[in-house]
């Protein structure tokens, strides 16, 4: 074997395009291109003592040249540019060396920039893992199925989806299989059919059933893949979704449940933002405006409520919305724009955001209009028994009292008439005794007289001319008047009519204008001043005097009880204003009385007129 | 034979005071008896009798209901007088109302008189009926 000459660097050599070194056994250097020596960055000067055993010692680890260099095949090391901080990677092709004769003379080192590709590759291994991770993080696999070779590749989240093994190989007739009977296989195989023959991709949301017998909902993806025009493979994902379906349904049926009651419910539910405005309305509150959904949202109460109304509203809102104490069954009077009155049993509470925030709130009001109406109705009801009960209490006292002192007076005089011896005195006592008789009568009488007024419960009422009733009144009294030189004002409208019972109507005029003469001042000549005011459900007829008057604070509560007089007057019997008032009462109106005395009276009458 | 030096009677029912005055007369010995019509003629005269310094009534028969002022109006001004002597009201009335009885028990308590209340009829009055019973005693 002849040695290799140790001369300065081959000319043709020096200049090859691709980095290249000759090496003698010894591992020595025997010459190389300049491409090789920078990049093993070494001196020219230092070319004959470079050894190649030395120098990738240095880049390579657990890798021992010499034995690489015995061998006759050529095999290749990775490794770094030498002496340089930055990251190239290199690739040397170590190659046996022969002479002429086939003698192994050394080896030819041929060494490439192989950074690009190193990078390539650990860019690949980098997205795989991120792919793999993701995957796994998503559950979401992939699947592709090449035509030609009719093969079906499962990724291992998909497999872990059908929970099948790692190790399972699909066929597409058991792929599809994995679907549940019925809708599910039927699409799936629909879909899977028009990916291959006519390149439609698809996502659909599918139920399978997997090798363990678990039903779950996945969302199944695929999309073709072309080659010249041609689909080649169909390539897809495929996720479980189960989870996400099954929170789907469950919001799904809490926000069902939530609409049906809020929309069934009797009550008018509404959510109002920090403006008043609604964002949202039930039914009832709809069907109360008279407007749909639409209509109402974005609406102020301003827009649909009378303005008072709208104010109160919008007070309580804002109270709401400051202290976050909600207001709760409060009463409350809504009028509509048409002036349609409601009454509400209203609750607002504050209405809080995700982060605690109030941002509105909600209202809840219950329509009482009719309890109420039927409230009214009791109470006027317990009103009229209460007072009925009173006037019978008040009468069974005077009847019973009526009637005793009578008997009271009668027992006594029989007492004394059997007792006395005088004649003279038997003949007083019997006077008495009639007399006593005469009154018990009498007051049978007036008492009779109030229980048929208490007891007309058909009394007939009819539209009655009080210009043509008090005229009639005043001729027949027109004697009394004359005597007393009554100077009568008639003020009353000629057209005016009152709902009235005849009959009644002219005992409540009768009595008032002589109760006006008997109690006259004497003083001044009697003036009585009549006068009817219409409203809009009754009219007020005043009979007014310039008389004695009453005294109102010490009498005003006996006006008009039964036998009270308050008047030194012969005549007086206390009876005319209580039957009058049972009158007027059993009519449905009501009368007052107001006085000072030395001045005069007013008698205010009450015709109702509405028919009871 | 009691010994009476005046004596109201207020009463509007003249069979009443009939009566009152027919059973005072084997019992009661007084030059001086009165008759009023109602509450407001009797105080009226009350007040006319103190003011004159004339003798105080010491009986007062009173009935309850009577027109202009009744028995209750009465006895609320009565007790409002100045006066040195214990009277012996006896309240007769024909009222059965428990509300009259009731006003009886009040006025019993804040009158400093001897205050006693008899339903009709009556027949009899007796001479303790004119005296006045100091309870306390």
């Amino acid at each position: 074997m002849k040695a290799v000459e140790r001369i300065a660097q081959h000319y043709l050599l020096k200049q090859l395009p691709r980095a290249t070194a000759f090496v003698g056994k010894d591992g020595m250097l025997v010459d190389a291109s300049d491409s090789w020596l920078h990049i093993f960055n070494i001196s020219p000067k230092a070319f004959f003592t470079t050894n190649i055993f030395d120098l990738f010692r240095e880049v390579v680890e657990n890798i021992d040249i010499q034995d690489f260099l015995k061998n006759s095949e050529a095999s290749t090391i990775r490794h770094h540019e030498i002496g340089h901080t930055n990251k190239q990677w290199y690739e040397s092709t170590f190659a046996p060396w022969f002479d002429e004769k086939e003698n192994l003379v050394g080896t030819i080192i041929q060494t490439d920039d192989i950074t690009a590709l190193v990078e390539k590759e650990l860019e690949l291994e980098r997205v795989n893992a991120i792919l793999q991770a993701q995957s796994e993080v998503l559950k979401v696999g992939n699947w592709e199925y090449d035509i030609e070779s009719e093969k079906l590749f499962w990724s291992e989240e998909t497999k872990k989806i059908h929970h099948v093994p790692i190790s399972y190989t699909p066929e597409v007739s058991e792929a599809i299989g994995f679907y549940k009977q019925g809708y599910y296989q039927n699409k799936i195989s629909m879909l899977f059919h028009q990916v291959m023959t006519k390149g439609t991709p698809f996502s659909q949301k599918l139920i399978i059933v997997t090798a363990t017998g678990e039903e779950r909902w996945v969302q199944a993806a695929g999309k073709p893949i072309l080659k010249d025009g041609k689909i080649i493979k169909v390539f897809g994902t495929f996720q479980d979704i189960h989870e996400k379906v099954m929170a789907e349904t469950k919001t799904k049926e809490n926000e069902q449940l939530l609409y049906t009651l809020i929309n069934n419910i009797p009550l008018n539910i509404y959510v109002k933002n920090l403006d008043s405005k609604k964002i949202l309305v039930n039914k009832a509150e709809c069907e109360h405006m008279g407007k749909s959904s639409k209509e109402l949202i974005g609406k102020s109460d301003f827009d649909l409520y009378d303005t008072e109304i709208a104010k109160i509203s919008r007070d309580e809102d804002l109270e709401v919305i400051r202290t976050l104490k909600p207001i709760l069954g409060k009463e409350t009077i809504s009028i509509k724009k048409n002036g349609e009155t409601t009454n509400f049993l209203t609750s607002k509470i504050p209405l809080f955001n995700y982060d605690g925030n109030v941002n509105g709130l909600i209202g809840i009001s219950m329509d009482i209009t009719a309890l109420k109406k039927k409230e009214d109705q009791l109470r006027n009801l317990i009103n009229i028994t209460s007072v009925q009960n009173k006037k019978l209490i008040n009468f069974a006292h005077i009847v019973s009292h009526n009637l005793r002192s009578h008997s009271a007076n009668f027992s006594m005089l029989l007492e004394f008439l059997i007792n006395e011896k005088d004649e003279t005195e038997k003949e007083n006592i019997v006077k008495m005794l009639s007399q006593a008789s005469d009154r018990l009568l009498e007051t049978l009488d007036n008492l009779n007289e109030v229980v048929d007024i208490n007891t007309n419960m058909d009394l007939e009422k009819k539209p009655l001319n009080l210009h043509e009733s008090l005229t009639k009144v005043l001729q027949s009294l027109a004697a009394l008047l004359d005597k007393n030189q009554v100077k009568i004002v008639n003020h009353v409208d000629k057209e005016l009519c009152v709902s009235a019972n005849s009959s009644y109507l002219n005992s409540i005029i009768i009595n008032l204008i002589t109760n006006a003469i008997k109690y006259r001042s004497p003083k001044r000549n009697p003036i009585i001043t009549l006068n009817a005011q219409k409203h809009e459900r009754q009219v007020v007829f005043s009979v007014s005097d310039n008389g004695l008057g009453i005294d109102m604070e010490r009498y005003g509560g006996k006006i008009f009880g039964l036998y009270k007089t308050f008047h030194d007057n012969k005549d007086a019997k206390g009876l005319g204003l209580y039957i009058i008032r049972n009158q007027i009462e059993a009519m449905g109106g009501s009368i007052t009385a107001n006085s000072e005395v030395d001045k005069g009276t007013i008698f205010n009458v009450y015709f109702n007129e509405e028919s009871q | 034979m009691k010994k009476v030096n005046s004596l109201f009677i207020v009463d509007d029912d003249p069979i009443t005071v009939f009566g009152i005055k027919k059973m005072l007369k084997p019992i009661c010995d007084c030059d001086d008896i009165q008759i009023f019509e109602n509450g407001k003629e009797a105080i009226d005269a009350l007040k006319n009798r103190i003011e004159l310094g004339d003798t105080i009534p010491e009986v007062i028969f009173l009935d309850i209901n009577m027109p202009i002022m009744d028995g209750w109006d009465f006895l609320e001004e009565f007790i409002l007088l100045d006066l040195q002597e214990r009277v012996t009201i006896n309240m007769i009335t024909s009222s059965i109302d428990p509300l009259d009885y009731q006003k009886w028990n009040e006025f019993k308590v804040k009158c400093p008189h001897s205050l006693n209340y008899r339903n009709k009829p009556i027949f009899k009055i007796e001479i303790s009926d004119l005296e006045s019973i100091d309870l306390a005693s």
